[in-house]
């Protein structure tokens, strides 16, 4: 954290600074700063509460729940079924297999992600012309809507006549022809990942840039000076010094995939099947996809509430496993 | 402290590195362009620039697919919900930020512990509440439960805790009301930030697939994004249609970032170099 806060800006440390001293009147104000303070608040808060507080807590009741089948009165006909639905959820394949499934998708994607955005940061940290233009290239694909970028790139993968599968059959590789790159079970997930990558590593990009020109000058020249090579550099210099970063983007990479959902919709829909003990189950099926599949398909909203809840525990973990074991080797 | 030849090596590699990545990294755009120039049935033919590129894909999906009517819906949507959530971060920003009162620091440790909750956790009840409240295939669905943007208040905070009290000060003492401090002092003080936080907050609605998909139903309240799926789903074989329409769909966003991008690089990465 330390060094984290090394690359504040300046108008951080502008706000840190301490308030200024208390008027004389402040007693007699204090008060009536309490109620302006609520009115102001109470737009945001009012909703946040309806829409963010309760709905955590309303989460667990309808977890508890049932919706009898074919019923859209969510609140007239819930059926109370106690821990049924966590008991059910601990008997699903299904659903741990879609928990190994988010966690491959996690271990592909979060050391990907921070390779690729480091790359980025190293290439631009230097003093050339168009830097600037390369930047925002880089960046751009992440504000972009992840739908339309994985539906482009169902094009791409696309068996037969995709472009991807084109190009590499003129190197003499057709062994993703057949079905293309989304279709077999061994390269969806790797697939559905390295789009996802090109899409998302220019936001680490900024964040290891702004880490990396924070370091001093003076500390790579005095290891040039003692002969260290440029990967002796990179690793004893570069690398500890951005591990605030990487500690971040490990902990919001676990967040977002532990949420995945848009880019295997768009790209997948959990599928193609593996054949798993005779039963068939979807080589991209996360977590994420699957609670979407049980509320939105089948409409069962207490088993879906139930699962997002073991998504919700399961975050948390592991964040807090993150935060401790990196944290501890910054 | 190299030779210059080295220096002039590494320079040209650095480029080689850099114009690789970019291509790698567009190329998904790139392709989406020229396959919606491409004429119907030629999706899958390898010209890298069409022989008989044509606007014509453009038109029937404005016109005989209804992304004319999803672009308006996605322009209400985005915009109304941006200068909301915007006004409302701003508002809170503003006190939690200057003013003393019960409870300030507990409630936004509490409002900021929102954000490590996984986003699929609030689909479920969400859409159970719009539900109770017959909100189903409506705007006010799609827009008012994200109002309440914790990233941005703690943006908006952050910002304005930069503003001198003592203007606020200043304003009071003539006379001013907390309203009037708000308006005539605050808000224009913070106008890069309020434009940061339109802006990405804009672009999540934009952007927002899921939670539009859940509570609409009606074709006439389809917005871009939610449009173009369930025309994929229909009209599978049609790729120039379906790259016509992602064109419409990230056009507006990738305008907005051509010529506002300082505001989104740092709006976006803002949270993460000071959190």
């Amino acid at each position: 954290m330390r060094s984290r806060r090394g690359s504040e800006s300046g108008r951080q440390d502008r706000a840190e600074t301490p308030e200024p001293k208390r008027s004389p009147r402040f007693g007699r104000s204090r008060v009536h700063d309490s109620l302006t303070a609520y009115t102001f608040l109470a737009p945001f808060v009012v909703i946040f509460g309806v829409f963010l507080a309760y709905p955590v807590f309303y989460s667990l009741y309808l977890a508890l729940h049932r919706v009898p089948t074919d019923s859209f009165d969510v609140f007239g006909g819930l059926v109370f079924v106690g821990l049924s639905n966590f008991a059910k959820l601990m008997a699903d394949q299904k659903f741990w297999w879609s928990v190994l499934m988010t966690l491959y998708y996690a271990a592909l994607i979060i050391p990907t992600g921070i390779a690729a955005s480091l790359a980025l940061a190293l290439l631009l940290h230097n003093r050339l012309k168009w830097v600037a233009v390369f930047r925002s290239a880089f960046f751009m694909p992440y504000v972009l809507d992840m739908l339309v970028i994985g539906i482009v790139w169902t094009l791409i993968y696309s068996p037969h006549v995709g472009i991807l599968v084109r190009i590499l059959e003129t190197v003499g590789i057709t062994a993703f022809s057949e079905k293309g790159f989304l279709g077999m079970p061994g390269s969806a997930m790797p697939a559905v990942v390295f789009a996802n990558v090109l899409k998302g590593a220019g936001f680490g990009m900024i964040l290891y840039l702004s880490a990396i020109q924070n370091i001093p000058r003076s500390l790579y020249e005095a290891a040039e000076i003692d002969g260290a090579s440029g990967w002796q550099r990179f690793r004893a210099i570069t690398l500890p010094l951005v591990k605030p970063i990487t500690l971040f983007m490990v902990i919001i990479g676990t967040i977002s995939a532990l949420n995945a959902f848009v880019e295997v919709y768009a790209m997948t829909s959990g599928g193609p099947n593996v054949d798993v003990g005779g039963r068939a189950l979807g080589a991209t099926w996360v977590t994420g996809y699957y609670v979407f599949d049980t509320f939105y398909t089948q409409f069962k909203l207490g088993y879906a509430a139930a699962m997002s809840y073991v998504l919700l525990a399961l975050t948390l973990i592991i964040s807090l496993v993150n935060r401790r074991f990196l944290r501890s080797e910054v | 402290m190299e030779a210059q030849p080295g220096i002039a090596i590494r320079r040209a590699l650095v480029y080689v590195g850099l114009t690789l990545a970019a291509i790698v990294v567009l190329f998904p755009f790139f392709w989406m362009v020229i396959t919606a120039v491409k004429e119907p049935g030629h999706a899958f033919t390898a010209e890298v620039l069409p022989r008989h590129p044509t606007l014509d894909n453009f038109r029937r999906v404005l016109s005989d697919f209804g992304f004319g009517r999803y672009f308006l819906n996605s322009v209400i949507v985005a915009t109304t919900a941006a200068f909301f959530a915007t006004l409302f971060a701003s508002l809170a920003g503003y006190v939690f930020a200057k003013k003393k009162f019960f409870g300030r620091d507990k409630l936004f440790g509490f409002l900021l512990a929102s954000l490590m909750i996984p986003g699929m956790m609030y689909v479920v009840p969400q859409f159970a509440i719009i539900n109770a409240f017959g909100w189903m295939n409506t705007y006010r669905a799609m827009i008012v439960p994200h109002l309440a943007n914790v990233f941005g208040l703690f943006l908006m905070r952050q910002y304005m805790m930069t503003i001198p009290s003592e203007l606020l000060e200043a304003a009071k003492i003539d006379g001013a009301g907390e309203w009037q401090v708000f308006r005539t002092i605050m808000v224009p003080l913070s106008i890069p930030i309020i434009a940061t936080l339109f802006l990405l907050t804009f672009q999540f609605h934009w952007n927002n697939f899921l939670w539009q998909l859940i509570v609409t139903n009606v074709e006439r309240l389809y917005t871009v994004p939610v449009g173009l799926a369930l025309f994929r789903s229909q009209h599978e074989q049609s790729y120039t249609l379906i790259m016509a329409g992602s064109c419409i769909s990230v056009l507006p966003i990738a305008a907005l970032f051509f010529f506002a991008q300082r505001y989104f690089i740092e709006g976006m990465t803002m949270g993460a170099l000071k959190g």
